[in-house]
């Protein structure tokens, strides 16, 4: 475990580099060694003592996990972490209802938690002060020993925001018109959707998202209150060039024709807002839209195979499209098979939803696998799919959604039950700066 | 005494010791030379005027009132010195300069980058002097404070560098009252709030066992619901006695096999269930003997603390502070999920009762808060005062016990409720800390 192992190194993107680990803080003396790269062992030092050294196979997944669990993603930048950044495999996602009606409350809460998820995406606890004999800690603790990896925290702001109570109504984009009316939003239910603020929180480990939520939940209270919140475990969806594409829980690859990190004429085109904004605050910040989305599993369990691909345009195994090839063939939505029809279904998911069939539009894909355990009166998994998508403006989204929402064969087989569109505002360039402070000075 | 404590402290971090040492000596030290303040920046005299960066008015007052009541012996005149106080998360907590004439002082505060301080004090004796809540990084702050001469710290809870020693020279002040006598008075003062309430809770508990014993459900049901109150508002004390709190608290969920189940829950039972009153003889008397029994053992424990007995069985003043955030607990735990009257269902009552018990609680500490952290103080009792107003909009008097029944509170009651309590929660949780390094 040298500087040559891969933690050290900048994995898939520019932004992502190795950590010190939390244990070397926690420790003690080596404060101030934040960026230094130290070897990356001292974070699992325990399981390194009493490995056994003949052990062949071991150092290899360890060294692996170590690099996963040291790996930084930068958290101060002209855009937000958290929308191009590669995919993590977990995620917290929370929304809340400011109860303050103290425009500076709002901001000074921002500012807090833009300290916060700078210190916690560097694997750090909320700080290295220690605990005053008979005061509850500052920090909740269940992150403490474990890595960064590659906690990223994005923020939104939700129309709410931009009613009566702040005055800031001036400064609400156009973009931000509440999500309402779409084909598909009856069985949406409130206590799923909306909210003032929202947090991003997404990382390679389930306990380092919970832990940015709580503690940034905690420094809310007074001031804000969750309103509801979700945990993903596993991504549906692939964001960086070359991450491998993962699969949703109807079995399909879910990620192969999304807008990828390497892609930035399509990123600035589709995902990023630009000089077009009526808003200068929203410039290089991105409209982010969450839904809820139900899979009626059990139904979808007995369909069979054939008609699963017709619905979605591809094939299960090896998410090449109908039409031929490999996973990332081009779709041919002129093809016809030998009874003229479309070889792609007119109701396929894919075709609804592809830039061929809406003027080009793209949209980038974030979304992770959820379940709630099980529905406790039908006894059904309560299991989906928590859509996240990136857009330059929520046009994007609402123009997919009502063709899917009217046409999708796949509707038999979802339900959107939550819902929520937030302002994203551009990154938190440094020290001092926070998430929106051009929305609010 | 003071020196003890301050040693005490000194655990974390040996400058800290150094400064506590300097502090427990306490004397002027208006050497010569030192530095002289900056009064560049005139018109900043008042405190009301000083806090402009924010606006906000509350804390300009609690500054102002802060500074006001410390300044007896001052004889500053002319121009406010200006400090600078910026805290880093690299450097800590840094004021500049840390020496200036007695007189009015304006802190400007800076927290560049501290994710984890919320506050900055300027502190003397254990008594903070000056303060600023709720900072937050990237944002400026200030408050104004009129200082006597003597040695103070900044103090930023949470800071890689929590203390620096600052310098006032010229006349010392006169301190006013002494902490130790306050918190020492706060536990008198609980004493016989508990005295009250088990003399009541006996009082209360009376005519249910004789309903009971006289067979009369309706009057058995609501005198049980009015005993609750009592016990429920003193609980942590109950709970301080082992064996006490299971005899008379205990849900049939945390019976042991093997073990009665009694106290109230098995009379509520079949009070509210069985809709009976039979068969509950033995219960009630085991019930009131079991709450005479509290009643003494209480009754001991004020007296020791009253003659404030050493060594004795007695309240202390962390104490009082945990057992008003334990009662909170409790709310949290099993009043907001309807756990703990299963059968009654007056489970708001209970809320109410613990509510008010953590209020006085909070109440007998706040004269030795005020001068600990009058800012604290003020916010946490904002924070009683929202949660309060919002348990009385479900009052009910059709009701037994007052209020809405439990299953008839919406999700979004519940919701609103949880949130209110964990708003009181959170400071009221920073008091036990704040005393014991008082
Ligand atoms: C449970 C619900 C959903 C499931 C299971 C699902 C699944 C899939 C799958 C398997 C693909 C093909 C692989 C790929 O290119 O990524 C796909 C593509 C796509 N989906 Fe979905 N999706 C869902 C909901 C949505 C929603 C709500 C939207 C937007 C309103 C959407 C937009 C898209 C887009 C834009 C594509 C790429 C189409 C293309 O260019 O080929 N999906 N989805």
């Amino acid at each position: 475990m040298t500087d040559a192992e891969p933690g050290t190194e900048a994995q898939n993107d520019g932004a992502v580099t190795a950590a010190t680990s939390r244990r070397r803080f926690l420790r003690g003396s080596a404060i101030g060694a934040a960026g230094v790269a130290v070897g990356a062992a001292a974070g699992f030092g325990i399981t390194e003592a009493v490995r056994p050294a003949e052990t062949k196979v071991a150092p290899t997944a360890f060294e692996i996990e170590s690099a996963r669990a040291n790996r930084v993603v930068d958290f101060y930048g002209p855009r937000q972490a958290g929308v191009v950044t590669p995919q993590q495999d977990r995620l917290m996602f929370a929304t809340f209802d400011l109860t303050t009606t103290d425009v500076d409350e709002v901001a000074r809460l921002l500012g807090r938690w833009s300290a916060m998820a700078a210190r916690f995406t560097e694997g750090k606890l909320l700080t290295d002060a220690e605990v005053r004999p008979g005061a509850a800690p500052y920090d909740t603790g269940e992150a403490m020993d474990l890595g960064p990896y590659s906690l990223t925290i994005t923020v939104g702001f939700g129309p709410s925001l931009f009613d009566d109570r702040f005055g800031l109504k001036d400064k609400m984009p156009a973009a931000l018109k509440p999500l309402t009316g779409l084909a598909g939003d009856s069985a949406l239910r409130p206590e799923l959707s909306d909210g003032d603020l929202c947090i991003q929180a997404c990382a390679d480990d389930p306990q380092v998202v919970f832990h940015a939520i709580r503690n940034m939940s905690r420094a809310a209270r007074g001031t804000a209150v969750l309103r509801w919140s979700q945990l993903g475990f596993g991504r549906a969806s692939a964001t960086g060039a070359g991450q491998s594409t993962p699969r949703n829980l109807f079995g399909f690859k879910d990620g192969t024709n999304n807008i990828h990190a390497d892609d930035t004429p399509a990123l600035a085109d589709h995902v990023w807002v630009g000089e077009e904004s009526d808003q200068d605050w929203m410039v290089d910040g991105s409209y982010l839209v969450a839904r809820k989305i139900r899979m009626e599993i059990e139904q979808w369990d007995t369909d069979n195979i054939s008609d699963q691909e017709r619905i979605f345009g591809r094939i299960k195994t090896t998410g090449a499209p109908l039409t031929g090839g490999d996973e990332f063939t081009p779709i041919d939505f002129q093809a016809k098979d030998d009874t003229d029809a479309p070889v792609i279904d007119i109701a396929s998911h894919v075709r609804l939803s592809s830039p061929e069939e809406n003027n080009g539009i793209r949209i980038l894909r974030r979304g992770y696998n959820y379940t709630d355990g099980q529905d406790s009166r039908t006894g059904k998994l309560a299991a989906g799919l928590f859509f996240i998508s990136f857009q330059q403006h929520p046009d994007q989204f609402r123009v997919l959604q009502n063709r899917l929402g009217s046409n999708d064969s796949l509707n038999e087989y979802i339900a959107h039950i939550g819902s929520g569109l937030f302002a994203c505002p551009p990154g938190v360039s440094a020290s001092g700066d926070w998430f929106g402070k051009a929305l609010f000075t | 005494m003071f020196s003890s404590r301050a040693l005490g402290r000194a655990k974390v971090a040996a400058a800290v010791a150094a400064t506590a040492l300097v502090l427990s000596a306490c004397g002027s030290s208006d050497e010569a030379g030192s530095t002289p303040a900056a009064t560049t920046t005139a018109g900043a005299t008042t405190a009301s005027d000083a806090v402009t960066v924010d606006g906000s008015p509350e804390s300009s007052e609690t500054a102002g009132a802060t500074g006001g009541e410390t300044t007896g012996g001052s004889q500053a005149a002319g121009e406010p010195g200006i400090v600078t106080i910026t805290v880093t998360e690299a450097d800590g907590c840094v004021a500049s300069p840390d020496t200036v004439p007695a007189g009015p002082i304006t802190f400007n505060v800076t927290n560049v980058d501290a994710a984890g301080v919320t506050e900055v004090e300027v502190v003397s004796e254990q008594r903070i002097r000056g303060e600023r809540e709720n900072l937050a990084p990237g944002f400026d702050a200030s408050f104004s404070v009129k200082l006597d001469g003597g040695s103070y710290e900044v103090y930023c809870p949470g800071a890689t560098t929590e203390r620096q020693p600052f310098t006032v020279t010229g006349e010392a002040a006169v301190t006013t009252g002494n902490i130790a006598d306050l918190l020492q008075q706060a536990t008198v003062d609980y004493a016989a709030y508990i005295d009250d309430q088990t003399g009541f809770l006996v009082d209360a508990t009376k005519p249910l066992v004789a309903a009971i014993k006289a067979g009369n459900l309706e009057e058995a049901q609501k005198a049980y619901a009015t005993a609750r109150v009592f016990y429920e508002r003193i609980e942590p004390v109950a709970e301080s006695f082992g064996d006490l709190d299971p005899a008379i608290d205990l849900r049939i969920g945390d019976v042991e096999a093997g073990v009665e189940w009694t106290g109230f829950h098995p009379i509520e039972k079949a009070l509210f269930e069985g809709k009976t009153t039979k068969g509950l003889d033995k219960l009630a008397d085991k019930l009131m003997a079991d709450i005479l029994d509290l009643q003494a053992r209480a009754k001991e424990l004020g007296a020791n603390t009253s003659a404030d007995t050493k060594g004795a069985d007695r309240y202390k003043p962390d104490e009082v502070a945990n057992g008003a955030v334990g009662l909170l607990a409790e709310v949290q735990q099993s009043k907001i999920s309807g756990e703990e009257e299963a059968y009654s269902r007056i489970d708001l009552l209970d809320f109410e009762a613990n509510v008010e018990g953590s209020t006085q609680a909070f109440a007998v500490l706040r004269p030795a808060l005020d001068e600990i952290d009058p800012e604290l103080a003020k916010n946490i009792s904002t924070k009683f005062d929202t949660l309060q107003a919002l348990l009385a909009t479900h009052k009910d008097p059709k009701q037994i016990g007052g209020y809405t029944l439990f299953p008839d509170l919406s999700d979004k009651d519940l919701k609103a409720l949880a949130d209110a309590l964990a708003a009181v929660a959170e400071p009221l949780a920073k008091i036990s800390g704040k005393i014991a390094t008082a």
